[in-house]
C-alpha cells in the first residue's frame, strides 16, 4: 500500500510528497529507507525491486513466498535532491542525514526528518540502503556502528559476506541511524555502487541479502523448504582492520582492478599520470593483502587523496598471534 | 610579517592548493590570537575584515612594532577551492569542512585539511576568531553566538568585540562537528563572529567589527595601542530569542531592515503567492524587540525562517 506520509506546498503551487508503502499486518515492522541522499540511485532501484516482489506476493502472484511480518519501505527521503539531480538541495545545501531527528515545524528538511523518524520509530528493524561517497565505489557491504548481538545476528542474517564496523563521527548524532539505534531499533546500512549510477549486478547482492534477512527473521515465509546449498558467513571488519591507499601524486588515475576484488600484497591498483604530459608520476599497489571494498572512481585525483580502502584481517591475526604466542610461554 | 604554508596539496593541472597564514611575530610573551575567514567559500565578510587587519598589522610592524606584545595568525582564506568557486561547500565533495572537524576518519581530502587547519591553531593559539556569515537565505547583524557550556569564558571576551548582540544558545549535537566547538573543547577560547550574508560584503559592518577586534587584541595585551569606543551588546538568552517562520511557501518581500528595533505586531513583510497573486500572509513582529535576522532570499518554504527578534523588553 503506497501512502503519503508529508505534503509540503512549495512556492510555485506544486507540493512536496513524501511517500511510504506497507506491506503485512500490523506489528513491528522491517524498515527500509532509501535516497537521503539525492544521488544514491541503488537504493532507490533496490527498493523498487523490493516493492514489485512484495507487491507479487500479496497480490498472490508468487506461490514460492508467503508475508508473516510488516514492511515499510521509504523510497526517496531526500525529494528535493533527486528531482534536481543533485546529492543535496541545491536551495538548502543540506546533507539530508544531517537534520536528524528534525521538526515537524522547522524548515523543509527538519520536518522531512521529523515525519521519517515519527513513521519508523515503531519498528524493530531497520535497513538504509547506500552507496559510497561522491567519486568512490563500493562493493555491497553492511556497515555498522557498535553491533550488539541482535544487530550481528541482523549481519549473519544478510549473509552478505562483509560489514565494517564505522569509526565514530562528530556528526553521528544527526543521522537517522544513530537515532534508529537510539530507539533500540536494530538497523544497519547496507552499501553498494556509486552515486548517480545504477548497478544492478550490486542490487542484486542485497537484495538477496534482505530476502535472506526476512526469510531469518520470519517476515518471510519461503514454502519450498529448500536449505540454502552455502550459507554465506558475513565477516565484521573493525576499523582497524581498514587499509587505505593514498595518492602522492596528482593527475589522473587509471585503475586496474574492481571493487569486491581480493587482493594480494604488492599487486598493481592503478597508476597516476600526469594530465599534460602523460608520464606516469606514480604507481599504486596495495600494501597488504585485503579485500577492496572502496575504491576511487573519477579519475581526476589530488595529492594525498585516498584511492582505495583495504579490509584487511592482518591486525586481527597478529592481535591473536600475539595473546597465543603469550599463553604458550606461559 | 612571515607567511607560512599550513597545508600544501598538489592539483591534478598544477599549482598547488593551499592554506595559508600570515603571523606578526610577537615582541613579548603576551596571549597568541587567531583569526580564520573562509571556511565556507562563500562567505567573504570575514575576509574583508582580515585585509583591514592585515593592513592595519602592516602599518603597525612597520612604524610601531613595539605595540606588537603577542603573537598575531591570520588565517585569510582556509578553504581555497570553495573560495575560488564561490560555494560554500567544499566543491569536488559538496562537503561543508565545518562538519568534519573532530572527525576519526581520513577517508577524504576535506577531513585531511580539516585536521591539519585544527592542529595548526592549537599548536599556534590562545584565543581564536572565526568569521562567518550567514547563508544564502538570512542577513545577520553582526553577533556572536555563544554555546552555554562555553559561556563562562567566551563572554568577557566577546563583549569586547563591538558585536550588536550576544546569543546564548544551548548546545545541539550538529555543533559538535564545527571548528570553534572543537578548539572551544580543547580549551582554547573561540569566538565564532557571524554578520551580514554569503556572497556579500558590508563594509560598514566590517569596520565595526574590525574596531572591535583591536579592542580584544588590547584588552587581552596582545596589541599595545588605544583603541576607539566600542558599543555595549545585546545579551540575550536563548528565551529571548522569537524566530518568525513561513506558515505559507511563497515569495517573502520584506519591509523592514536588520538592526530596526520593532514593536510587537509591527509589519516584518509579507509573503506572496507568485503564481496566483494573492497575499498569503502580513508577516508582523511576535514581540517588541531588535531584529537582528531577516530573510534576504524571497523563496520561502513552509517552515523557513523569516526573522528573528532578540525580545530586550524583559531584559
Amino acid at each position: 500500500m503506497k501512502e503519503k506520509i508529508l505534503t509540503l506546498p512549495t512556492p510555485y503551487g506544486g507540493n512536496l510528497e513524501l511517500h511510504k508503502n506497507t506491506w503485512g499486518k500490523s506489528g513491528e515492522p522491517l524498515s527500509i529507507v532509501s535516497g537521503l541522499q539525492g544521488d544514491h540511485l541503488n537504493g532507490l532501484f533496490l527498493n523498487s525491486h523490493l516493492t514489485q516482489f512484495l507487491d507479487s506476493i500479496v497480490e498472490g502472484l508468487d506461490p514460492h513466498y508467503t508475508l508473516t511480518g510488516q514492511v515499510q519501505t521509504f523510497p526517496v527521503v531526500n525529494v528535493n535532491a533527486v528531482q534536481s539531480g543533485t546529492r543535496l538541495w541545491p536551495l538548502d545545501g543540506m546533507d539530508m542525514d544531517l537534520a536528524f531527528p528534525g521538526n515537524p515545524e522547522g524548515e523543509t528538511a527538519e520536518a522531512i526528518a521529523s515525519a521519517i523518524l515519527q513513521h519508523t520509530k515503531d519498528s524493530f528493524w531497520g535497513i538504509i540502503l547506500t552507496s559510497a561517497p561522491p567519486h568512490y565505489e563500493d562493493a555491497p557491504h553492511i556497515q555498522t556502528h557498535k553491533p550488539d548481538s541482535r544487530e550481528k545476528k541482523m549481519c549473519r542474517d544478510l549473509q552478505i559476506e562483509t560489514a565494517r564496523r564505522q569509526k565514530d563521527s562528530p556528526t553521528q548524532k544527526v543521522n537517522l541511524f544513530h537515532h534508529w539505534q537510539e530507539q533500540e531499533i536494530s538497523s544497519v546500512m547496507v552499501s553498494a555502487g556509486s552515486p548517480r549510477t545504477i548497478n544492478p549486478q550490486q542490487c542484486e547482492v542485497l537484495f538477496q541479502g534482505i530476502l535472506n534477512f526476512m526469510k531469518a527473521e520470519g517476515i518471510l515465509k519461503d514454502h519450498r523448504n529448500k536449505k540454502p546449498d552455502n550459507k554465506i558467513k558475513t565477516r565484521i571488519y573493525d576499523p582497524d582492520e581498514e587499509v587505505l591507499v593514498r595518492t602522492s601524486a596528482a593527475g589522473m588515475l587509471l585503475k586496474e582492478v574492481k571493487v569486491g576484488n581480493f587482493l594480494k600484497k604488492g599487486q598493481k591498483i592503478g597508476e597516476v599520470r600526469d594530465i599534460y604530459s602523460g608520464k606516469r608520476l606514480e604507481e599504486l599497489a596495495a600494501p597488504e593483502d585485503g579485500l577492496l571494498i572502496t575504491l576511487r572512481q573519477y579519475p581526476i585525483v589530488y595529492e594525498k587523496e585516498p584511492i582505495a580502502i583495504l579490509l584487511s584481517g592482518k591486525d586481527r591475526w597478529q592481535k591473536i598471534g600475539h595473546v597465543f604466542q603469550s599463553i604458550v610461554k606461559r | 610579517m612571515e607567511t607560512k604554508c599550513v597545508l600544501s596539496i598538489k592539483s591534478p593541472l598544477g599549482p598547488p592548493v593551499e592554506i595559508l597564514k600570515h603571523v606578526f611575530p610577537a615582541n613579548s610573551n603576551r596571549p597568541r590570537v587567531s583569526f580564520v575567514a573562509g571556511l565556507h567559500g562563500d562567505e567573504l565578510e570575514g575576509l574583508y575584515i582580515c585585509h583591514k587587519l592585515l593592513r592595519y598589522l602592516k602599518n603597525l610592524e612597520a612604524n610601531q612594532p613595539e605595540a606588537i606584545q603577542g603573537e598575531i595568525n591570520i588565517y585569510p582564506a582556509v578553504n581555497p577551492q570553495a573560495l575560488e568557486n564561490s560555494t560554500r561547500l567544499w566543491p569536488f565533495f559538496s562537503i561543508d569542512v565545518n562538519r568534519t572537524f573532530g572527525s576519526r576518519q581520513t577517508d577524504s581530502l576535506a577531513v585531511e585539511t580539516s585536521q591539519a587547519l585544527l592542529e595548526d591553531l592549537k599548536s599556534s593559539s590562545d584565543t581564536v576568531i572565526d568569521f562567518h556569515s550567514s547563508n544564502l537565505q538570512l542577513l545577520e547583524l553582526p553577533q556572536i553566538r555563544i554555546i552555554k557550556d562555553f559561556e563562562k569564558k567566551l563572554l568577557p571576551l566577546a563583549k569586547k568585540c563591538n558585536v550588536d548582540l550576544i546569543w546564548i544558545h544551548p548546545n545541539a549535537e550538529i555543533f559538535a562537528s564545527t571548528l570553534g566547538f572543537n578548539l572551544n573543547s580543547a580549551k582554547i577560547p573561540t569566538l565564532v563572529i557571524e554578520t551580514g550574508i554569503c556572497l556579500r560584503i558590508h563594509p560598514e559592518k566590517g569596520d565595526q567589527i574590525f574596531n572591535g577586534v583591536l579592542n580584544l587584541l588590547n584588552e587581552l595585551g596582545t596589541l599595545k595601542l588605544t583603541p576607539e569606543p566600542v558599543k555595549e551588546p545585546h545579551l540575550v538568552q536563548p528565551d529571548q530569542v522569537k524566530m518568525v517562520q513561513a506558515h505559507h511557501s511563497g515569495l517573502f518581500i520584506k519591509q523592514v531592515e536588520a538592526g530596526n528595533f520593532l514593536e510587537e505586531g509591527e509589519r516584518i513583510g509579507k509573503l506572496i503567492d507568485p503564481i496566483e497573486g494573492s497575499i498569503l500572509k502580513e508577516v508582523v513582529s511576535p514581540c517588541s524587540g531588535l531584529l537582528f535576522t531577516i530573510r534576504e532570499h524571497p523563496l520561502a518554504h513552509k517552515g523557513s525562517p523569516l526573522a528573528r527578534i532578540a525580545e530586550l523588553g524583559v531584559q
